[in-house]
């Protein structure tokens, strides 16, 4: 059956889109990370490779860390995504991992910290006390070229 | 070929004089280092909510109304001629705004040269590299301006390239620029050299040096897989023209000054007003941002000052986007009988790829720091020559050209070690620059070190190690599994750069009070951008230990060239001595402001008088105070202070780097198993952020040039096979080694708060340790970067060399 709409929730909030080559509508080619970050304004996650090979535009769908510049948009009907945005409570109090990472001086330029918080989450959600062996090997997608590794390991260690 | 000298330059010996040689001075902050509430404390980052909730504003997270997408046509090939182009039907596309190519931008008549002298076209026929820009198209949207590229047509005379410093200088080499005789780039960059071109260091007689020596050893080593410095962030800008020849510019740029100072010779007379956001990585990398906010400016002026954004792609970042530089060294040194090196001489060849972009102050840099390791030697004869190649442009990475430099020399140190059956540790601690010791710096003149001892620093880290109980001597493994497939070995190697204090920085402190109730709030105008150090959270820690203001009321403003008095921003590990010392002095004025302004209302002279918590009060009498508010009748005015740092090399750094590898001998395979990194940064300012500098060395092209990281270049067609991050090999989470920072805290006379910045070299000297580490493992001089298996199972002789 030919697609015309797609309906996926961001961040709990539903959204429904209709598909085609015309003027404000989403394209069949268009990407999770180029619709969350030009449509809905949520710039949080970030582009850097667009390969899937660095995770700064990691984002959750329905429990999984996934590279959102890996998911075409019209797969996503009927999933649920987790942004960066919509962590931390309605009220502005921070995730636990959030908070930990703040606790923990766990980034620096803080380009590739949304995809690493969004991953670590998905971890933490599936295994609450991952081993640092575990938490590495669930990072191992994430890209950081200023080295904040062992601060983030630090971090996830302190809630884990 | 023979080097043409400037008539004009300073490469003739310096007399090493006491009465040539610059020197620092005396600070005191006149507070109790012990009492510090600021000042080494560990407080969060005053951006850590905005960046771990996502709101943090990157430049591709900006836009503005009716704004443009640029893109790039680019380069095929390494080297070829146009011959023929034709744009006519993506420019009929619709939504595109403008096409450039070469011979519509002829039209306009203005002249655009990249690098330093300008010789690189904006656009060309002459293509230098794969990559090199043949055309720029503005669009209504990104499909519709990459829709464009595919429709313009092109044909190509491909010509023969040349992929390295010593085959390009050589006879007969392809030509790239007329101008550049064997692909010679004339050495010396005014900007950092006022007073002369500088290129060639000679200091006493090195025969005579080379006659004291009991060891010398000559050879020529390579650093030249022009490694990515890979910030996660790609660079990019958005560019308005604003009428006339001024612009205005949001740039990925790690400094608001450096696209202005290194495109004023590209956009010759041009205002630029940039603005930076966060940046998501530099590594001294994202300085000048020229193709990026040039192409995107004479965009905008084409298509009547709609603003244009133009952010490269990954792929564009890791094929065209400045490298790490090539680095060969034909080499002699000698060593004395009591480990000191006592000459050298040599040639370094430097390849920057298809554009020069300002390398020549980074050979300077790089020929500075060889002499802060080697600080006893007072006979020197080496050249450097610096030429250009068919490889994409290479130029500032974290380092600044002592990074490359030093992991040749010290290869070369090492073997004349080995010839002596030296330790390495007890060498260094010899050789390595202390309180005055003289060395040239970049600017060609002689400086002498000012206050420092890293004697201690190296011993502590030595211990710290356990290098006396771990290293076994010379190309011996520290350890063999009982199969004998699997050996380690240590190794080790120091590094420093005089460019903590380079440049000139300035900054406007302003005390605010209150509407309501009797405090204040401080502003902060200092031109730092943010890209990753913390500096702008760090370095307000001084305004609050001098001002005794808590660090909460502190607010650095924006980072944006119209807004901030002159600061070239956190190039080097500049920031915190720099701004440190600026925002010292700033402070110091405003208080003598504030206490001639209280004379009258006190009744007491300014000597008298402290600041605390927002009031002025009197030494002898703490019941004497006024709220700062009522200073001034009109109790909103603000008080203002300027402070400034004028350019000082007389204080070196210092980082030293302790590697242990393992080598499985069966299939050549490296591990880094632990690594320690040692410093003495002077008071520490940041403790979290001084660890993630040392932790830092091992990315952005540091430690991993030294095992696996490089751009591989397919030798048959120059095109870079390691495009994307799939094909460039990073070091990932799970495969991390043990890090260990070692940290003291001497007082060098640095600024009033004594502190060092160290960030740049905290990786410099990891990859030549590493090699060492590498050599003792499997028990023969490895001198290939990186020494990936092949290289190792060639060392064997498990392959054939």
């Amino acid at each position: 059956m030919k697609t015309t709409q797609v309906s996926f929730t961001v961040n709990g909030r539903e959204y429904t889109m209709s598909v085609g080559s015309l003027f404000g509508q989403l394209l069949p080619n268009e990407l999770l990370i180029d619709t969350l970050r030009e449509r809905l304004g949520l710039t949080g996650s970030k582009i850097a490779c667009k390969d899937g090979a660095c995770g700064c535009c990691t984002v959750i769908i329905d429990g999984d860390a996934v590279p959102s510049c890996d998911v075409l948009t019209v797969d996503c009907e009927g999933r649920s995504i987790l942004t960066i945005e919509g962590l931390a409570a309605p009220d502005g109090t921070l995730d636990v991992v959030q908070q930990a990472f703040v606790d923990y001086n766990a980034f620096q330029c803080g380009f590739c910290t949304p995809g690493i918080i969004m991953t670590t989450r998905a971890l933490l959600d599936k295994n609450p006390h991952p081993t640092r062996a575990e938490a590495q090997e669930a990072l191992a997608g994430n890209f950081c070229r200023c080295i904040s590794h062992y601060h983030v390991l630090d971090a996830i260690e302190s809630i884990a | 070929m023979a080097r043409k000298s400037l008539k004009d330059g300073i490469n003739n010996p310096i007399p090493v004089d006491p009465k040539y040689v610059r020197r620092g001075r005396k600070f005191s902050s006149g507070l109790d280092p012990d009492e510090y509430k600021y000042v080494g404390k560990a407080i969060a980052r005053k951006d850590a909510k905005e960046l771990v909730t996502g709101k943090a504003l990157f430049l591709d997270d900006f836009t503005l109304p009716d704004m443009l997408i640029g893109k790039f046509l680019r380069s095929p090939y390494s080297h070829a001629i146009i011959t023929r182009i034709d744009a006519t039907k993506a420019e009929a596309l619709p939504g595109v705004e403008a096409v450039l190519t070469y011979e519509s931008f002829a039209e306009l008549g203005r002249d655009v040269r990249f690098g330093y002298p300008p010789h690189k076209p904006f656009l060309s026929e002459h293509l230098r590299y794969i990559g090199d820009p043949i055309a720029v198209v503005a669009a209504v949207d990104e499909q519709t301006a990459n829709a464009a590229l595919d429709l313009i047509e092109v044909d190509y005379e491909v010509l023969p390239a040349v992929y390295d410093g010593l085959s390009a200088v050589a006879e007969g080499a392809p030509q790239l620029y007329e101008e550049f005789d064997h692909n010679v780039v004339p050495g010396g960059f005014p900007v950092m050299q006022s007073e002369g071109a500088y290129w060639h260091l000679m200091r006493g007689d090195v025969d005579e040096g080379f006659g004291e020596c009991e060891y010398i050893v000559e050879d020529t080593v390579a650093f030249n897989k022009m490694c990515a410095p890979a910030s996660p962030e790609p660079p990019g800008a958005v560019v308005r023209w604003d009428g006339g020849n001024t612009f205005t510019c949001w740039t990925a740029s790690q400094s608001t000054d450096g696209p202005r100072t290194f495109n004023a010779t590209v956009l010759v007379g041009a205002t630029l007003h940039v603005q930076t956001f966060n940046v998501g990585g530099s590594y001294g990398n994202k300085q000048t941002i020229g193709y990026q906010v040039c192409s995107a400016a004479l965009l905008s002026l084409v298509c009547g000052g709609r603003p244009v954004k133009v952010m490269q792609t990954k792929v564009e970042q890791l094929m065209a986007f400045e490298t790490r530089l090539g680095s060969q060294v034909q080499a002699r040194i000698g060593i004395d009988k009591d480990g000191i090196i006592r000459a050298v001489k040599g040639k370094w060849t430097v390849d920057c790829g298809g554009i020069c972009n300002a390398t020549q102050g980074q050979v300077a840099v790089g020929i500075g720091e060889a002499q802060i390791v080697m600080a006893k030697c007072e006979n020197w004869d080496f050249d450097s020559a610096l030429a250009v190649s068919n490889k994409q442009p290479a130029g500032c990475v974290r380092g600044y050209g002592g990074q490359e430099l030093n992991s040749c020399l010290a290869l070369l140190m090492s073997r004349a070690m080995q010839e002596g059956n030296f330790d390495p540790v007890e060498v260094y601690k010899k050789n390595y620059v202390a309180d005055g010791d003289v060395y040239i710096w970049r600017d060609g003149l002689p400086w002498r070190a000012h206050t420092v001892n890293y004697v201690p620093i190296i011993e502590r880290a030595a211990e710290r190690f356990g290098w006396k109980e771990t290293w076994k001597g010379w190309h011996t493994p520290t350890w063999t599994s009982e199969d004998g497939r699997y050996v380690r070995g240590v190794g080790c190697a120091i590094i420093g750069n005089a460019d903590v204090g380079e440049d000139t920085s300035e900054a406007y402190v302003r005390i605010v009070p209150d509407l309501y109730g009797t405090g204040i709030k401080v502003y902060v105008h200092a031109d730092i951008t943010e890209s990753g150090m913390g500096q702008r959270s760090s370095i307000l820690r001084v305004v609050a230990e001098s001002l005794d203001v808590p660090y909460e009321n502190i607010t650095i403003v924006r980072p944006e060239s119209d807004i901030n008095p002159i600061g070239i921003g956190l190039c080097g590990s500049r920031g915190t001595i720099t701004y440190g010392h600026a925002l010292a002095n700033a402070c110091e004025d405003l208080k003598a402001k504030l206490f001639r302004a209280c004379e009258g209302k006190l009744h007491i002279t300014s000597d008298l008088m402290e600041i605390r918590g927002g009031y002025v009060y009197s030494h002898t009498m703490p019941g004497n105070r006024i709220p700062i508010k009522h200073i001034e009748a009109n109790s909103t005015i603000s008080f203002t202070g300027y402070g400034k740092h004028v350019e000082n090399f007389s204080i070196p750094s210092c980082v030293m780097c302790f590697i242990e590898v393992e080598v499985d001998t069966q299939t050549g395979k490296v591990d880094i198993v632990r690594m320690l990194t040692a410093t003495d940064c002077g008071q520490i300012m940041d403790p979290a952020a001084i660890e993630m500098q040392l932790q830092g060395g091992i990315g952005a092209a540091c430690l991993d040039t030294a095992t696996f990281e490089e751009n591989i270049i397919d030798q048959a067609t120059g095109r870079p096979m390691t495009y994307n991050m799939v094909e460039y090999k990073w070091r990932t989470f799970n495969n991390f080694p043990e890090h260990e920072s070692c940290i003291m805290e001497s007082r060098p006379d640095s600024f009033q708060f004594n502190a060092i910045g160290v960030g740049e070299i905290s990786g410099a000297a990891s990859a030549s340790a590493t090699m060492m580490a590498i050599s003792d493992a499997i028990g023969t001089n490895v001198a290939e970067y990186p020494a990936t298996p092949a290289v190792i199972l060639k060392a064997l002789g498990k392959v054939e060399k």
